[in-house]
């Protein structure tokens, strides 16, 4: 007699997720990430929905009615820190499940891994939109310069740009619009994560050996639903921190300044989590070439999967491909603080070398060391 | 002179490689090489080829293993696997499965 959890057609895909499932035995905190990532979610559309109620998408009042949350609305202070700080920890999880999933080989589950880099550019798009809201001066200017790069298009280019304004500038039409999507893209998110579970659920999760695991399972409840409850109360700590103690250490004091097309700022630059990938596209002198390097710098985890030339799945018995991983994440270090720094030397040429690195790792160096660490272990 | 030259490089590619292999580390779990190799649809064949034993064997170690990597532990130094004692028991069913479906794919083509 089947108990209610395993039949009941409702309950059943609950049980099936997040109870019954089989889980490998191993499996370390660099797994936490992903439920991490679902609660982070859960949290930036919650404190999202309460901003909602009191913000005006108006060129005139945006501003203020920030400010009418942070002074006015019983702890919007709060709510408001949280969302603007869970951003950023929404990106450490983002980077860090990547991470993982580079590292482990966790991309040879090739639809789990599409989907998540779908996921990526989603998150992105709504970091995006949603820094511009406030309407600061960073909030302004920065939508200016990245809309602005859609002008590289040929022939359609000048038409795109303006079509995404709504105008001749960046103005009232690109803040209501710009609103509506930071509303709509989390609800895309949260079903396209529903899409990336399924897959993942078809093959079960990878592991830390890289090995098949069928060997040992476990339940993910009790030992993955509590543990993952631990991870839960981490980041929540972690982020009450910030937003208590440093609520602006990773923001732009710029942006407590109310956006003036007349006055442009002299170091426009976006949040941390975007300054790799502006360090990418301000490496190459031309407009479209840049666009394109920017495009690619997210698009190339789609061919990692077809990249992978060693036998082994994991990084964990393979020092060489180890040792790259490393200089690939020292390698985004340096980007993330070049994309921080002015356009002048020795920047600009420190921000070349690193791009150029990055694309190598990727493309030529990964590959390569996964041949070499083949023939090392060919015929012991 | 000439006879003694590739002896010399032998014996310093076997040390280099036998170097090489403590370093990946698959061993200190109790591992053996083929034990890792990532299992696509040519190795699962294999597998279902190899004797029964050697099978179970095999899942021995890695059920051993995945305990151990879930402990954050490795074995006891003197049951590390050792370079010399490595069996690639399942190489050459894997090679025969390979060769098998490239003479397949070969006769597919018109």
């Amino acid at each position: 007699m089947a108990s209610l959890r395993k039949t009941h057609p409702l309950l059943k895909i609950a049980n099936d997720a997040l109870v019954d499932l089989p889980a490998p035995s191993n499996i370390s905190v660099w797994w936490n990430f992903g439920s991490l990532l679902g609660l982070c979610l859960i949290a930036q559309i919650l404190t999202g929905l309460f901003l909602a109620m009191h913000y005006t998408a108006d060129i005139n009042t945006a501003f203020s009615s920030v400010a009418h949350i942070t002074r006015d609305v019983n702890y919007g202070w709060l709510i408001r820190d949280m969302h603007a700080n869970g951003a950023s920890f929404f990106f450490i999880c983002l980077y860090s499940h990547i991470g993982r999933g580079l590292y482990y080989g966790s991309y040879l589950y090739k639809e789990t891994w599409n989907i998540g880099v779908v996921l990526l550019l989603l998150v992105m798009a709504t970091a995006f939109v949603g820094y511009v809201l406030p309407w600061g001066q960073m909030s302004f200017w920065g939508a200016t310069v990245i809309t602005n790069l859609l002008s590289a298009v040929p022939y359609v280019g000048n038409t795109l740009v303006q079509w995404i304004w709504g105008g001749f500038s960046v103005d009232n039409a690109t803040l209501t619009r710009f609103f509506a999507f930071h509303f709509l893209f989390p609800f895309v998110v949260a079903g396209a994560t529903m899409v990336h579970l399924l897959f993942l659920h078809q093959t079960g999760s990878n592991n830390p050996l890289g090995l098949n695991s069928n060997a040992d399972k476990i339940p993910f409840h009790p030992y993955f639903s509590y543990k993952d409850l631990l991870g839960f109360a981490a980041l929540l700590i972690a982020l009450v921190t910030i937003a208590l103690f440093t609520p602006n250490l990773l923001g732009d004091p710029d942006n407590f300044t109310p956006a003036n097309p007349l006055d442009t700022p002299p170091h426009i630059k976006p949040e941390w989590y975007f300054l790799f990938a502006y360090a990418i596209l301000r490496s190459i002198p031309d407009k479209l070439g840049g666009v394109l390097a920017l495009l690619a710098s997210i698009l190339v985890l789609l061919v990692v999967p077809f990249l992978h030339t060693c036998k082994m799945r994991s990084m964990t018995f393979r020092p060489l491909s180890q040792l790259l991983f490393w200089t690939l994440i020292a390698d985004v270090a340096v980007l993330t603080w070049i994309g921080g720094m002015p356009v002048e030397d020795p920047y600009v040429i420190i921000g070349q070398i690193a791009s150029v690195l990055y694309f190598s790792i990727f493309l030529i160096l990964f590959p390569l060391a996964g041949w070499v660490e083949n023939k090392l272990l060919e015929s012991i | 002179m000439a006879s003694r030259a590739p002896v010399a490089t032998g014996r310093l590619l076997i040390g280099f490689r036998k170097w090489y292999y403590n370093l990946a580390g698959f061993n200190k779990l109790g591992l053996m090489r083929d034990d890792t190799l990532y299992e696509d649809s040519d190795v699962a064949e294999a597998l279902r080829r190899i004797p029964e034993n050697q099978y179970n064997d095999r899942v021995f170690r890695m059920k051993r293993a995945l305990d151990l990597s879930m402990k954050q532990q490795i074995l006891p130094k003197e049951q590390w696997t050792k370079f010399e004692e490595d069996v690639q028991y399942l190489s050459p069913y894997l090679k025969e499965v390979i060769q098998e479906r490239k003479e397949k794919e070969e006769w597919m083509k018109n």
